[in-house]
């Protein structure tokens, strides 16, 4: 009965053969590899990412972007000769019930005023907007990250000041502010509007950030930490902020989906992108008197903005339900 | 209690500060005023141009002249309020308080049926969940959620109120969208009933027959050309509401109650064609006593017929009296929808402004007047609020009724209908309160898109307009109200916490 | 009331975990099996003729995403009046679920099939109706977390008025008076004070005491008690436990408690019922089981309890539980036992007599272990031959 002897712990290797007797194994995995699973799982999220997939990628391959060329025959900037109002070509009602069969024709989405190609015209919007949601969500979140971990971390008089600094910015109404940058800085091109709107995004996050370190600095794994002499530095970074991935990455996704519409509605009142540039918040602001006479100008862009909007919506639904599974899903 | 006001309100005031000298610094830098005189070819524009750089101090530099704008605003507190001038010349106090009264109609009653909306559809999901009426609903809220309301409203204007509005003009319901109603109809009475199948087959069938009785009645009688409610459904619909206030509030075990508001129904009826001259044309003053008056006999006639259940009966029957009231009032709008519809040409759902100008009506013709302006910017504004609340009160409810006090209460013997009323929403009410103040000190800010688009001359369209230019005393005149009210109703939404919660005791 | 010592005196040859046994009758005697000695329980009445609770042959399954969960394989046992029944098992044998389905308190999509009589009325074919009327007034529960069970924005006062007029009317009054009378009862000083506390201003222990008050407020027949100490610290266990039992005499309820504590068990049961992976595994009277188990289970947990004078490492039974969708052939213990042949590994052995009256086991060797001195010394050999 020496206290010497080495001994194996019994627990994984029994419970091991225990579950082989059952024709089960026991199969380690690590929390990433759970959370993709769960995440795979969850149909609307992956039908919205593979959708949301397929339209980045059309609006970027479609026309080309920053000089790389597209396989579209039209550009959008080129005037060219109004055919038939400037109709769309696209028909999809197959012949047997009574349309015209399915073709694309020369301008699927119609034309504009100008005689520009109306599918070039949104794709360019949608690339402008799309890029600017995703810029607004990255700023966003390293700001909103880095204000709450130090919020959190710290506490005393750190948090104090930069909680504080948060509250004065929730203050002032997001359209507001947003407006008020966008006044300033649209004129200076989308990329200074995306950083700028960016700037202002970030009060939600550095909220939920600070309330989750405000929670986990108090777990023992950080007193362990800290009594093995790491720094705060490492604490943060290597023990704390892993723990929060999944509300940031949640928070994130849902950025980037009140981006895009707070983008565009910028845009549509006119203190987010400026002509000559684009956006499909400006194109539904330009032709919505046309609706009641050439609807397409209207209906394309918005349909752009709400699936992209819808999608990424899912997508963060469906991260959040993989980050925190407490479905007790049973087949009634 | 005192002391937290206190200090919340002390700090309050710090960050509003620190938030107005950031918003006048970003107004200021964000243009020049004079920008549009500037390229005009005024033959006058140079006195123009000197008057405007007079009367707002364009050539102090900026911080002494937010200093300036801030010593008048610091009046405000002893109610000499000096917000300056706008770039037009006009006082920016009194642009403030019109702008403000016209978003306030809008804004507090698209909030109140948000909510009562919202919250009712959060619940039911949540008691139904992983149902179809679920994944239905979830869905739709995702969508509502993701619609850009620009753009949603003008769908609206042109389906919603053009095309209605020609509809009007020769109102018959074709078949098929009587199938698609009593489809609809019938399938919601089946998600609402839940339990075995059997039953809620019958509660589809139920649903889609009444509906499809209702509409072909409506129809026959060209009801919306010449609407009103006649004598048999006043009576149906009275009892009705009985019946639904009953449920509600304390269940059909103990009789007496039910009975109460059948008496409190029976007597709203009787109202109805008691008090036809005295609602021929009243006022805001006579309604808001009726309404005073029908609420205490209701909550009388709980008392005295009550019994055991004395205070679930008064509760039920001040409901049922509410209802009743608000029945006959609806009564008495539609039966002046004709006139008023003369009236305007046709116009009956407006899409531009708050009200037609240069309107003379009664009483029931100028509300229909402003419903009729209010329902547009109302159904954009709950359109995309009501996604938010019904996924909120969703995943509260969800919350509360796992926990563990559920278990007791449905141990203790409680009937369901008591565990989900009493227990589950009284607790998942908490933090919807929050969430509804918070929001709501938001709206106060206009609903800036929504005013743009149909042109409602409130506070959003003020701040849209100022900021074009950009006219910085304008835009933080609007800037104070709105931080204001934020900072106002976030506390608010606190103390209503502590209030409700009383884990909580505020110090 | 004397609090036990926990502590074992040195002088003690193979003293157990709660001290020898004092002469006074304390709630914790020493379990000495090797002793054969007979609990002494003096504060445990006898138990009455009529039969309460009866259950045959219950099961529950619950429909998963990944399969059928069987928590509930078979279980019968009978209470009567004025009894304590213990339900000993590990998390996830079945012992909460057989009692949630007793309140009837499962959730809509579980599978019960079986009898449950009360007083010879079978639950499980009743209405909703006349379940609810049954529930909170003749069979009352107990939960373990007691900040958790109760509402936390309604005052005791409320909760505990509310279980009376859920089932009687009468004016709010009278309510708040028969409320304020159990509060007093289960032993909460200024009782009427105290009606408007909330559940977060009170301690743990009063707050398990205001819960018992809410169980048995309507003078219930059986109280099933649901880990009721296992939240609570180890001084303020004996003294609720204490609390129950005299309750229980005063309304002439019986007990059914289930808890995974055998400490608490050997004190307060008349008899004892072993489960394992949703099934009864033992059943008899509580001296049979603790100092003569006929099932390997048992004799592995018993073994498994440190003694004051033991120097060695602890002796768990190796192995996990297994898991309830796909439950192996045979005996589901037989991965885990020592006795275990191949007989155990291909059938399943049903609850059957052995040689005690009234003292039944599932295990095809119980044979083995009547013969054997000390049972528990299986375990022990087992784990030191691993060595």
């Amino acid at each position: 009965m020496s206290t010497d002897e080495k001994i194996e712990p019994p627990s994984i290797n029994d419970a091991k053969a225990t579950a082989a007797i059952q024709g089960m194994s026991i199969v380690a995995r690590t929390q990433g590899q759970l959370v993709r699973r769960r995440f795979f799982r969850h149909r609307a999220a992956m039908i919205s990412l593979t959708i949301l997939i397929l339209v980045i990628l059309l609006a970027y391959t479609s026309i080309g972007f920053a000089g790389i060329p597209g396989w579209w025959i039209w550009d959008y900037y080129t005037p060219g000769l109004v055919v038939n109002r400037g109709a769309p070509t696209l028909s999809v009602w197959p012949e047997f019930l009574g349309g015209n069969g399915f073709h694309i024709g020369l301008h699927p989405f119609g034309q504009d005023d100008l005689g520009r190609d109306y599918f070039a015209l949104t794709m360019r919007g949608a690339q402008i907007s799309i890029m600017i949601a995703f810029v607004v969500g990255i700023v966003s979140t390293v700001i909103g990250v880095i204000v709450g971990a130090l919020a959190g971390y710290y506490r005393g008089w750190v948090e104090s000041a930069l909680m504080r600094f948060t509250d004065v910015m929730i203050t002032i109404p997001l359209l507001v502010i947003a407006a008020v940058l966008g006044q300033k800085f649209g004129g200076s091109g989308p990329l200074v509007l995306a950083i700028v709107i960016g700037l202002v995004l970030w009060t939600g996050l550095a909220r939920l950030v600070r309330g989750e370190f405000l929670s986990l600095r108090e777990k023992e794994f950080v007193e362990a930490a800290r009594a093995l002499g790491a720094k705060p530095n490492r604490i943060i970074f290597r023990h704390i902020l892993p723990n929060t991935v999944g509300v940031i990455t949640v928070s994130a996704t849902l950025a980037v989906a009140s981006a895009i519409l707070l983008e565009t509605a910028l845009s549509y009142l006119g203190f987010g992108v400026r002509p000559p540039d684009t956006s499909l918040g400006l194109l539904v602001s330009n032709y919505q008197n046309a609706f009641a006479t050439r609807p397409w100008l209207f209906w394309w862009p918005g349909l752009f903005i709400i699936t992209i909007a819808l999608t990424v919506n899912f997508i963060g639904d469906g991260l959040r339900d993989a980050f925190d599974p407490r479905q007790n899903r049973v087949r009634a | 209690m005192a002391s937290f006001i206190v200090r919340r309100l002390f700090i309050s005031f710090f960050v509003l500060l620190g938030a107005t000298f950031i918003v006048y610094i970003l107004v200021s830098s964000a243009g020049d005023p004079r920008t549009a005189l500037l390229e005009s070819n005024d033959p006058g524009k140079a006195n123009k141009i000197a008057a405007l750089t007079r009367n707002l101090s364009l050539d102090m530099p900026v911080i002494p002249r937010y200093l300036n704008w801030l010593k008048g605003a610091l009046g405000c507190f002893i109610g000499n309020c000096d917000l300056g001038n706008t770039s037009t010349g006009a006082v920016v106090t009194s642009q403030l308080s019109s702008a403000i009264g016209a978003t306030l109609r809008l804004v507090v009653f698209a909030a109140v049926i948000a909510i009562v909306l919202g919250v009712t559809v959060g619940m039911i999901t949540a008691l139904r969940q992983y149902s179809g009426l679920d994944y239905t609903v979830t869905f739709l809220s995702f969508l509502f959620f993701s619609l850009p309301v620009f753009w949603i409203a003008v769908l609206m204007k042109q389906f919603l109120a053009i095309r209605f509005n020609d509809w009007l003009k020769s109102p018959t319901i074709p078949p098929w969208a009587t199938v698609l109603i009593a489809a609809l109809v019938g399938l919601s009475a089946m998600a609402l009933v839940g339990g075995a199948r059997s039953r809620r087959l019958a509660a589809f069938a139920g649903g889609a027959l009444v509906t499809v009785v209702i509409l072909v009645y409506l129809n026959l009688t060209q009801w919306f050309a010449e609407p009103g409610i006649g004598v048999v459904p006043m009576i149906v619909m009275s009892a009705v509401t009985a019946v639904g206030a009953t449920a509600l509030l304390a269940g059909f075990r103990g009789r007496i109650v039910l009975y109460a508001t059948l008496v409190t129904a029976a007597v709203g009826v009787i109202c109805y064609f008691a008090l036809d001259s005295v609602l021929a044309n009243p006022t805001n003053l006579i309604i808001f006593g009726l309404l005073v008056v029908a609420l205490l006999v209701s909550a009388g006639i709980g008392a005295a017929m009550g019994g055991l259940y004395r205070s679930q009966a008064i509760k039920a029957c001040m409901l049922t009296g509410f209802g009743c009231g608000a029945l006959i009032f609806t009564a008495n709008l539609l039966d002046a929808v004709p006139a008023y519809s003369a009236e305007v040409n046709g116009v009956v759902i407006a899409t531009i402004g708050a009200s037609t100008p240069n309107f003379q009506g009664n009483y029931w013709e100028t509300w229909l007047d402003t419903l009729g302006h209010l329902i547009l910017p109302t159904m954009a504004i709950v359109l995309i609020s009501f996604a938010q609340y019904t996924r909120y009160t969703r995943s509260s409810m969800l919350e509360v009724m796992n926990a563990d006090y559920i278990r007791t209460a449905r141990a203790k013997g409680l009937t369901e209908r008591t565990v989900v009323v009493r227990h589950g929403f009284r607790n998942a009410l908490i933090p919807i309160t929050t969430v509804m103040a918070i929001d709501f000190g938001g709206l106060i800010g206009g609903a800036i898109i929504t005013e743009t688009v149909f042109g409602w001359s409130g506070m959003g369209k003020f701040f849209n307009d100022a900021l074009k230019i950009p006219d910085p005393n304008a835009v933080m005149g609007f800037f104070l109200v709105t931080g204001a009210a934020i900072v106002v109703f976030n506390m608010l939404a606190d103390i209503t916490y502590g209030f409700l919660d009383p884990r909580i005791r505020l110090t | 009331m004397t609090v036990p010592q926990t502590t074992p005196p040195d002088d003690v040859p193979g003293g157990s975990l709660y001290g020898p046994a004092r002469e006074d009758g304390d709630i914790f005697p020493a379990v000495q099996p090797s002793q054969g000695a007979e609990l002494f329980k003096p504060h445990l009445s006898s138990v009455g003729d009529v039969e309460v609770l009866r259950v045959e042959d219950l099961t529950v399954g619950f429909p998963t995403e990944d399969g059928l969960v069987r928590a509930v394989r078979g279980v019968s046992y009978t209470l009567h009046e004025r009894e304590v029944l213990g339900i000993v098992g590990e998390s996830g044998s079945g012992k909460s679920v057989s009692s949630m389905a007793v309140m009837g308190l499962l959730p809509k999509s579980a599978r019960i099939t079986g009898t449950i009589s009360f007083r010879g009325q079978n639950i499980l074919s009743m209405s909703q109706k006349q379940q609810r009327s049954l529930r909170g007034r003749k069979i009352a529960m107990i939960f373990q977390d007691p900040m958790t069970a109760m509402n936390p924005v309604y005052s005791i006062g409320d909760q505990l008025a509310e279980a009376v007029l859920s089932h009687e009317v009468m004016p709010k009054k009278a309510a708040m008076a028969r409320a304020e009378e159990m509060l007093g009862l289960v032993g909460i000083p200024q009782p009427k004070a105290r009606l408007r506390s909330y559940p977060h201003e009170f301690s743990g222990g009063m707050r398990q005491r205001a819960m018992i008050a809410m169980a048995v407020i309507n003078n219930p027949d059986v109280i099933i008690a649901d880990e009721p100490t296992t939240a609570l610290d180890v001084t303020v266990q004996a003294q609720i436990l204490e609390k129950l039992i005299e309750v229980k005499d005063a309304f002439n309820a019986a007990i059914v408690l289930i808890t995974h504590d055998l400490g608490v068990v050997a004190g307060m049961a008349h008899r004892t019922l072993v489960m394992y992976a949703g099934r009864p595994v033992e059943l008899g009277n509580t001296d049979d089981v603790f100092y003569r188990p006929r099932m390997p289970y048992t004799a592995g947990l018993l073994g498994s309890i440190p003694s004051g004078g033991d120097t060695g490492r602890l002796r768990p039974i190796t192995g996990a539980p297994p898991s309830l969708i796909n439950l192996p052939e045979g005996c589901p213990f037989s991965p885990r036992c020592p006795l275990a042949t191949d007989i155990c590994r291909t059938v399943e052995p049903q609850l059957s007599s052995t040689d005690a009256p009234e003292h039944t086991a599932a295990c095809h060797h119980w044979d083995t272990l009547s013969a054997a001195e000390d049972p528990t010394a299986f375990f022990r050999t087992e784990s030191e031959a691993r060595r």
